[in-house]
């Protein structure tokens, strides 16, 4: 918990920054197979695990976003998705949607809203909760 | 049905406190005063006001044993209130804060009580005979924020304690000639007053409302994300358990046997927290609402060892992954319960009955005789 309450402007560099990276360039390529093999949902939860939350490396976490961007945006059966995704998932999950309603990006926003009141009916309040009240363990 | 008496006595209640023989109340309406009711013939009549604060009464104590109340108030004092004659004397307890008062609570063999402030401070208070004083001894520099409650072990010398640090520390509060060596801690009672027995860190934001269980072997607080904490073995290798739920946020806990555990927040309504065989806790039920199917609610939560590792293990209890119903408003409670008290009758060591009081300006007596899938954890 090196950088902690670490200001937005203040810069941190993970020191294995290089091997989270690796990480998540080979997370990436994991999904990209999964998508063609139309498994969304394994795609989805690949993209969530491991995605190194404590790092306060902004490129790490930005990389990670990336890749769970392009599965969640791949999420066509929000309820089918959410019947067969873990609870474990669902605080981590909810975490990257307000991460998606933050950059004002339509298709993004749509898609992250639609998760957002499913995941919302399902995981319940404490869920947002857990999401808003955590400073410290931020995607 | 759960809630056997519900009396609305003010607009709003910041806490309430029982006589020892439970015939009296006394409560907070959310002013500088403190209102005493008692019950005759099915009426609530008001049968005294303590006026001595200057600013609202954030919490009060009423002692079993020597049935003395202690108030304490956001003007940084606290009162000690003797029954002579009839009426309520006050007696000043000076705490030396500099910040409001928060959450008072008397040791189990009350000659102390413990106050935590918005000081990041807390006081043990003890009585000196040949003064004729209370005196306040302060715990300083361990909070970094205020201290939102206190909890006595039953051995009467260690102090549990929360804060919107997030931490939940336990503290000796031994006081040489007011404790004795031998109080039954074996470990603990060496420790200094102040010294820091442990230190928790499983919450990452505001923790609130502690409780032991009624063995001491078990701690329960609560934290402002919709969690709760469990610690087993609170010493040197505590094991602690993280369980979420899906509902708002928990305000004040407590044990009704070493296996359960009654939340009340932010959700209007009390929730059960049971611990099964291999003491692994989890969230049962609402209580005034039958649960639905018992096998879909356990999913416990995970033991996780010592600390350090704890972010992020924590498992869910979210209970039905079928449809859920919509949560239960229009309850008993109408708004933010904020206080739970047990009612049990001295000797009795388990609580069947316990009140509730909130912002809605009612209190509330729960019976959990009845309740049979609760009895197993009884």
């Amino acid at each position: 918990m090196s950088g902690r309450r670490g200001g937005p402007e203040e810069f941190v560099e993970a020191e294995n920054a290089e091997a989270i990276i690796l990480r998540i360039e080979q997370k990436s390529r994991k999904i990209e197979t999964l998508l063609r093999q139309s498994r969304p949902v394994e795609a989805l939860k690949t993209a969530l695990e491991g995605s190194a939350p404590k790092t306060m490396d902004e490129r790490c976490k930005s990389a990670n976003w990336i890749v769970v961007h392009r599965a969640i945006m791949a999420i066509k059966d929000v309820d089918g998705m959410l019947f067969s995704l873990d609870p474990e998932y669902y605080d981590i999950l909810m975490k990257y949607l307000y991460r998606g309603l933050s950059t004002g990006d339509r298709p993004t926003c749509d898609q992250c809203l639609q998760i957002h009141e499913k995941l919302t009916q399902r995981a319940g309040l404490g869920c947002i909760l857990r999401c808003l009240a955590d400073t410290e363990n931020t995607v | 049905m759960a809630a056997v008496a519900v009396h609305k006595f003010a607009q709003c209640l910041t806490c309430h406190a029982w006589s020892p023989d439970y015939s009296m109340i006394a409560l907070c309406p959310s002013n500088e005063e403190v209102h005493i009711y008692r019950l005759s013939e099915g009426n609530w009549d008001r049968i005294h006001v303590l006026q001595k604060h200057d600013q609202i009464v954030s919490a009060i104590d009423w002692s079993s044993k020597s049935n003395r109340i202690v108030s304490v108030s956001h003007d940084r004092n606290s009162y000690v209130w003797n029954h002579e004659a009839a009426e309520w004397v006050p007696t000043l307890v000076i705490l030396r804060l500099n910040r409001a008062a928060l959450c008072v609570q008397w040791s189990p063999i009350e000659n102390k009580f413990a106050v935590g402030s918005g000081a990041k401070t807390v006081c043990i208070c003890y009585y000196e005979q040949e003064n004729n004083w209370w005196v306040s001894k302060l715990i300083r520099k361990r909070h970094n924020s205020s201290v939102t409650s206190v909890a006595w072990h039953p051995n009467n010398i260690l102090l549990a304690t929360t804060s919107t640090d997030g931490k939940c520390r336990v503290f000796s509060t031994f006081i040489k000639g007011v404790d004795t060596r031998n109080s039954g801690a074996s470990s603990s009672s060496d420790s200094k007053f102040g010294e820091q027995i442990i230190q928790l860190d499983l919450s990452y934001s505001w923790a609130f409302g502690i409780r032991w269980s009624p063995s001491g072997n078990t701690l329960a607080y609560v934290g402002h994300n919709s969690m709760m904490y469990f610690v087993d073995d609170v010493g040197p290798s505590p094991l602690a358990q993280s369980v979420a739920f899906r509902d708002l946020p928990l305000r004040d806990v407590l044990f009704v046997s070493e296996k359960m555990v009654i939340g009340v927040g932010f959700d209007c309504i009390p929730m059960v927290f049971a611990a099964d065989e291999s003491r692994l806790w989890s969230f049962v039920r609402f209580l005034g609402q039958r649960k639905a199917t018992l096998s879909s609610a356990r999913q416990g939560s995970q033991i996780s060892e010592a600390f350090g590792k704890l972010y992020g293990q924590s498992k869910h209890s979210i209970a039905n992954d079928g449809i859920e119903p919509s949560r239960p408003r229009g309850g008993i409670h109408e708004n933010c319960i904020n206080c739970i008290m047990p009612l049990k009758n001295r000797g009795d060591s388990k609580v069947t009955r316990f009140s509730t009081s909130g912002l809605d300006g009612k209190v509330v007596i729960w019976d959990l005789e009845g309740e049979e899938d609760l009895s197993e954890y009884m």
